[in-house]
């Protein structure tokens, strides 16, 4: 299917590839920014949480599209290097007494390495044994962040110090919503351009076919790493944020079933979509509060267990329905409803 | 226009719906709860002589109050999902019986003679949290903004997530989860058993006085691998072990679930010649192990004399019917619960409780004796604290201050070991802890231990 931007022919090369292109997207990102900056002045304690949370979650689900969404390279590990990041922030924070704003890259830097280093069986493996191997790394990881004791905490975790800057700390709600935020749309914009490099189409032609990708001239090694080490960066960052959000650091934040349902959210938000990548975390973390609040209604109308597993259940469900009825994700149907109204009031015919 | 076109577009329309569906139902307002038929006791002459008979009276609607009673919530996060989901249906269960009781006869206890304010009602308001700190955060949020004066925490990992919050909101919680972090230094979690470590020292207190060799018994630890198992890890119970005779030998960890027996962690007990081991796990992590140790014959009357005692997240109530007499023979808890058929005042309140209000559906889970505690620690807190503020005015500090911080030798029936006490740096409730092993089929309290009260901190 092809989608051309109607009535906005470009003169220029750099004009085409520019990263917003029209003024109506200009538009859309003065008014997403005003609204982040405003939110924090309207919203409750609970939304500014959660609308963090999902910021963080967003960060994380980008690295995994990158490895996964447009690599190929299936990892259900990400987790785990998650824990990596945020354990490597905590430790240099609050053992070294660093910045957060040094700990942060190197944290990213440490997860990119460990992606690196989890990532050397894809050059040998694929498919259903390189999920394995993943999985692996998650419980290789956090079994050494529970046996480094004195300098992890175990499994009593570690306190862990908010960011600052200067004497300025980012202990309220709002501040740390828009430190998520601020990261969060550079991760997005790098995610983005990633994609538009050599070493972006290099992963989709891994992705679409390893073998003609190498025929082609693409180091099938190289590229594979890179995505890892992409990948890594991002969970990494995640782990910072989510331990320094918490003031804390342990290894029940860094929990294996969340890799799962960070792949459910590529598979509801659209494998191989920046924008997927968001719809997909924004949905699934909703529909986590939805069923949180709809849990107590459910339980005093039925019984106490109609609660339980709720939230499993409506996840589970949620996936199995995209799965089936719209692999491609909420990406798709977004391009879709864009289309639409693209050549809107004319009906739009789709070429196939 | 295209079959694929209207596919895709009839999906998105349900995808729509189903979102306003969620965010309708998650607005809408749960029905009033019908009050059930009431037993009223009316005292008529027969013959002469006063009788007291009693009638079924159906309940009809109460008058419309002057004014709308002011609302206190109990409760707080539960985990409906995951490891504790049990105990957390039970313990749910608990609080919403007591809050009706509450409710109907403003008494706290049968044996108590305080009243609840008339003009204040009781509501039970929760959210699954499924143990994940993530969730425990927004939920928190949440019913902090709905005014919630009390809160709960469901476990280790919400523990360590919420603990420091809690303190600087100044926010009484009560907590299923009694690891020594929450002493580093105290904050404001409340305990309704004993701490971890000091129901492993009552175990070893037991199991020394009982020993009869010339030699020291040896000593390790075979607990759960997560947050809860490795709090017992401290050089106080250490240290405290090798005071009173043990040699300790070294430490054993099991998943918290197990997903195969812990064939290598009992036979390393073996090979070092354990006698005693000590840890804490819930049901599903204790009883495969113990399955697995009854295989390879070991146990206090088996081949290999060994016994394995762990602290109270593991119900001996659970246990038996679990594993059926045999092979739960010589299993060892402390800090555990009274059984539903104990006579002790507080379990007959338990037991009338669910007579009344859920006569056809029981909970026979054990801890449902910890709901009631937890919930007749915080509805006690809220009590207290409304003799100084009225209800309409309170804040969660003036609960903390003039409600948990006052409870004093707080009488529950015999529900906790002892009477329940807090303070300003005393969160752990009480300072006995109870040892009950299986015996012959049947849960039997082998003795009442002092709270040695081990950890130290700062």
């Amino acid at each position: 299917m092809t989608l051309r931007l109607a009535h906005n022919l470009k003169s220029a090369y750099a004009l085409d590839m520019a990263f917003i292109r029209t003024r109506q997207q200009w538009g859309w990102l003065l008014g997403l920014l005003v609204v982040l900056v405003v939110l924090p002045l309207f919203a409750s304690d609970q939304i500014l949480t959660v609308l963090t949370i999902i910021g963080i979650a967003i960060i994380s689900v980008h690295g995994l599209n990158i490895l996964t969404g447009y690599c190929g390279q299936i990892s259900i590990g990400h987790v785990g290097f998650m824990a990596v990041g945020g354990y490597t922030s905590a430790i240099l924070t609050a053992k070294l007494g660093w910045s957060f704003w040094a700990a942060l890259p190197v944290a990213a830097l440490a997860a990119g390495v460990a992606g690196l280093i989890f990532g050397l069986p894809s050059l040998k493996i694929k498919g259903f044994y390189l999920i394995m191997a993943t999985i692996a790394a998650h419980f290789i990881i956090i079994w050494l962040v529970l046996q480094f004791r004195t300098i992890t905490g175990g499994p009593d975790g570690m306190p862990v110090p908010k960011p600052a800057i200067g004497s300025f700390v980012f202990k309220t709600k709002a501040s740390y919503f828009y430190l998520v935020m601020a990261i969060t749309l550079l991760a997005t914009f790098f995610a983005t351009n990633i994609v538009r490099t050599r070493a972006g189409r290099a992963f989709v032609a891994i992705r679409d076919n390893d073998l003609a990708a190498e025929v082609m001239g693409i180091r099938l090694w190289s590229y594979k790493l890179q995505a890892f080490f992409v990948g890594c960066v991002y969970a990494g960052v995640a782990g910072a944020l989510v331990v320094h959000y918490f003031a804390f650091a342990s290894v029940d934040q860094f929990p294996f079933m969340d890799s799962v349902w960070y792949l459910g959210m590529l598979i509801v938000g659209g494998m191989g979509s920046t924008v997927g990548a968001i719809f997909g975390a924004v949905s699934l973390k909703l529909l986590d509060e939805a069923v949180t609040i709809v849990g107590p209604i459910l339980s005093a109308a039925v019984a106490p267990q109609a609660a339980a597993a709720l939230a499993l259940f409506m996840r589970g469900l949620v996936i199995a329905v995209f799965l089936i009825f719209e692999p491609r994700g909420l990406a798709h149907g977004w391009e879709l409803i864009k289309a639409y109204f693209r050549l809107w009031p004319f009906s739009f015919e789709d070429a196939d | 226009m295209s079959t694929k076109r209207t596919t895709h577009r009839t999906f998105l329309v349900i995808v729509g719906l189903a979102i306003i569906a969620l965010i309708a139902v998650a607005c809408a307002t749960p029905p009033a709860p019908t009050p059930p038929p009431q037993i009223v006791k009316e005292t008529v002459v027969v013959a002469g002589t006063p009788q007291i008979v009693e009638k079924v009276v159906t309940a009809t609607p109460p008058p419309p109050p002057t004014s709308a009673p002011k609302v206190v919530y109990i409760s707080g996060t539960q985990s409906l999902t995951g490891a504790y989901a049990e105990d957390s249906a039970a313990i749910l269960a608990a609080f919403e019986d007591y809050a009706k009781y509450v409710n109907e006869t403003k008494l706290l206890a049968p044996w108590r003679t305080e009243k609840f304010p008339a003009d204040v009602k009781v509501e039970v308001l929760w959210r699954d949290d499924e143990l994940k700190p993530e969730k425990a955060l927004s939920i928190y949020d949440e019913l902090k903004a709905k005014n919630m004066l009390v809160y709960r925490i469901s476990g280790s990992p919400i523990a360590l997530a919420l603990m420091d919050k809690l303190n600087e909101d100044r926010v009484g919680a009560t907590s299923m989860a009694t690891g020594p972090y929450l002493l580093s230094p105290p904050k404001t979690i409340f305990t309704y058993y004993p701490i971890y470590t000091d129901d492993l020292a009552a175990i070893a207190d037991w199991f020394k006085e009982n020993w009869k060799e010339t030699r020291k018994p040896r000593v390790a630890y075979l607990t759960a691998d997560n947050a809860m198992g490795h709090s017992i890890e401290i050089p106080e119970l250490r240290a405290y072990l090798e005071k009173i005779g043990y040699e300790f030998v070294g430490a054993q960890y099991v998943p918290l679930v197990p997903t195969s027996p812990p064939t290598t962690q009992l036979l390393w007990l073996k090979e070092n010649k354990v006698d005693l081991a000590l840890g804490v796990m819930i049901n599903p992590g204790s009883q495969p192990t113990y399955k697995e140790m009854v295989r390879l014959d070991m146990g206090p009357n088996r081949g290999y004399k060994i016994t394995f005692g762990t602290g109270t997240p593991s119900h001996l109530q659970v246990f038996l019917p679990a594993m059926g007499a045999d092979l739960a023979e010589g299993y060892v808890v402390g800090g555990g619960f009274l059984g539903f058929d104990d006579p002790a005042p507080g379990m007959k309140f338990l037991n009338d409780l669910q007579t009344k209000y859920r006569p056809t559906k029981k909970v026979t889970h054990v801890m449902y004796v910890g709901g009631l505690l937890e919930a007749m620690i915080q509805t006690e807190a809220l009590r207290l604290a409304m003799q100084t503020t009225p209800a309409d005015k309170l804040k969660p500090v003036d609960v903390l201050e003039n409600g948990f911080y006052k409870i004093k030798n707080l009488d529950t029936g015999g529900l906790s070991a002892t009477p329940i006490t807090y303070g300003p740096g005393k969160i752990e409730g009480v300072n006995k802890v109870r040892v009950d092993q299986i015996q012959k089929g049947k849960i039997v309290n082998v003795g009442l231990y002092p709270a040695r009260g081990l950890y130290k901190h700062e």
